[in-house]
């Protein structure tokens, strides 16, 4: 048999791999364990930490390219939140979808708990300026977001009375994908010294871990692998958590049913990488002779 | 004059937060909020002003007829309709549900699905250009292995729960010395840029100079 044909295999044949690859634990979930990591429990033990007292600012940095991975990240830690009974302020810097994104993300989550709007949470809605915006928000919030996603005023609302500006504000987390996420890190926290964390997509998490390091940001979720690690820190301590996650509609969408499918496809590109590095080496000494 | 005055009003606007940042006091830190405020306003300016530039851009393009203008004819619709239904949503309230309607059923699809597509592209280049041809493309080959293997939970299971350590260890140590080298020196190009467009010596902002 020709090895060097093997090099030039049908690129057909592999996305045929990766596609069965994908559906496969799609449609039967394998169920792999998780095993939580330091800069992922960082953040649940600093929420676990904080109350009713807490407000937590969440920034919806990302669009639907990134929602595989940040969706779950979002409602994981939204339902986080909202079971400490932990103010939460939402908001959306960025401008492909950030807004849409945060609206959906939040309308299904708080459909969960009982909750009351302007009280225990506000949707300030999307903002255009980036940094700018940021270094407003050290003054005062409601100023920059006189009036919230749906066009009613903020400055009368209860939340926004224990959340005035970032001297009330306990952590910032932003959902992040492109830049944003580093403004978060590199801007806010040595400026105004507000605790940051990224949740991002695993593509962009290296470049957090210089952050994450200096100490300018107190915890990171990469990927759909920071997502599953919540969520199983979540579902070992929140048996009501357990139980949304077990419903069928749920459970598909979850974090962990998608790293069942990023386990296969991973060991699937591995697998052509040594593959194609054997023939390559095997086809070097044939040359060689 | 046309340059001259856009020149010394980029130095003034520029060099004043720095002044503020080095002199806390009441009276200029205010005016240095007030431009922040300002560049959110100018911010929200440059929205229509891309969208503007897209559909100028797109109806040469269609009117020309130049290569895959039926493209700019969708890029368009989408422009249109998104954009109505999103303008009117200021003002209907019930406008606001059919952009998200729009939104969560043709734009979150169609993107989710350009990004997925990656995963294919990713598994066929990998096999055909991922090669330890010499040692430094040997230690990258290595490494993305354990990364890879560290990012899944069957990586652990394959290597008794060492592959997420060593994978974090990558990650936190050399990963992120690099890291720091790109953006220190990302950070002194922007500074230097910053202070080449405040003193006037880059001026490719002003346009091309022609009346």
């Amino acid at each position: 048999m020709n090895l060097k044909k093997m090099l030039f295999i049908d690129r057909r044949i592999i996305y045929l791999l990766v596609a069965a690859g994908a559906l496969y634990p799609i449609i039967r979930p394998i169920g792999l364990p998780v095993k939580p990591t330091k800069p992922v429990a960082a953040l649940y033990d600093a929420v676990e930490k904080m109350g009713p007292e807490d407000a937590v600012m969440v920034s919806f940095d990302y669009g639907p390219s990134s929602e595989p991975e940040l969706n779950p990240m979002a409602e994981a830690i939204l339902r986080h939140l909202f079971l400490r009974k932990i103010k939460v302020v939402v908001l959306a810097l960025f401008p492909l979808g950030g807004n849409e994104e945060a609206k959906s993300e939040l309308n299904k989550v708080v459909r969960e708990y009982d909750l009351r709007y302007g009280v225990d949470y506000v949707n300030l809605g999307y903002k255009e300026g980036g940094q700018a915006v940021m270094k407003r928000m050290a003054i005062s919030i409601a100023d920059v977001f006189p009036v919230d996603v749906d066009g009613r005023p903020t400055a009368n609302m209860p939340i926004m009375a224990q959340a005035k500006n970032y001297s009330d504000v306990s952590l910032l987390i932003s959902l992040a994908t492109g830049i944003i996420g580093e403004w978060w890190a590199n801007l806010v926290n040595p400026q105004f010294g507000v605790p940051v964390s990224v949740g991002c997509t695993a593509v962009s998490a290296p470049k957090y871990y210089a952050y994450l390091r200096a100490g300018q940001m107190m915890s990171l979720l990469g990927g759909l692998k920071g997502a599953s690690e919540y969520e199983k820190l979540l579902k070992d301590d929140y048996a009501s958590v357990r139980q949304i996650y077990e419903k069928p509609e749920e459970k598909k969408a979850s974090a962990t049913t998608g790293m069942d499918v990023q386990s296969i496809v991973h060991v699937i590109i591995i697998a052509f990488i040594v593959f194609g590095n054997v023939i390559f080496f095997a086809t070097r000494k044939e040359g060689s002779k | 004059m046309k340059r001259t005055v856009p020149l010394v009003l980029t130095f003034i606007i520029g060099m004043y937060p720095i002044f503020a940042f080095f002199v806390p006091h009441r009276v200029v830190s205010n005016l240095n909020d007030r431009l922040d405020t300002w560049l959110i306003i100018v911010a929200a300016f440059a929205l229509p002003l891309g969208a503007v530039n897209v559909f100028m851009i797109n109806f040469s393009k269609i009117s020309q007829r130049r290569k895959g203008w039926p493209y700019s004819i969708v890029i368009l619709a989408g422009l249109v309709v998104m954009g109505s239904i999103g303008i009117a949503g200021a003002y209907r309230q019930d406008s606001i549900g059919q952009f998200q309607y729009l939104f969560q059923n043709i734009v979150s699809p169609l993107q989710s699905t350009m990004f997925s597509l990656l995963s294919f592209y990713v598994a066929s280049a990998a096999y055909r250009a991922f090669r330890a041809r010499n040692l430094d493309a040997g230690i990258l080959l290595v490494s993305a292995i354990v990364v890879m293997m560290g990012r899944i939970p069957f990586g652990d299971m394959l290597s008794r729960g060492s592959m997420t350590p060593l994978s974090e260890w990558l990650m936190t140590i050399p990963n992120t010395a690099a890291q720091r080298g790109i953006i220190i020196g990302a950070a002194l190009g922007a500074a230097s840029m910053s202070i080449r467009i405040i003193l006037g010596i880059e001026r490719t902002y002003l346009g091309s100079g022609k009346d």
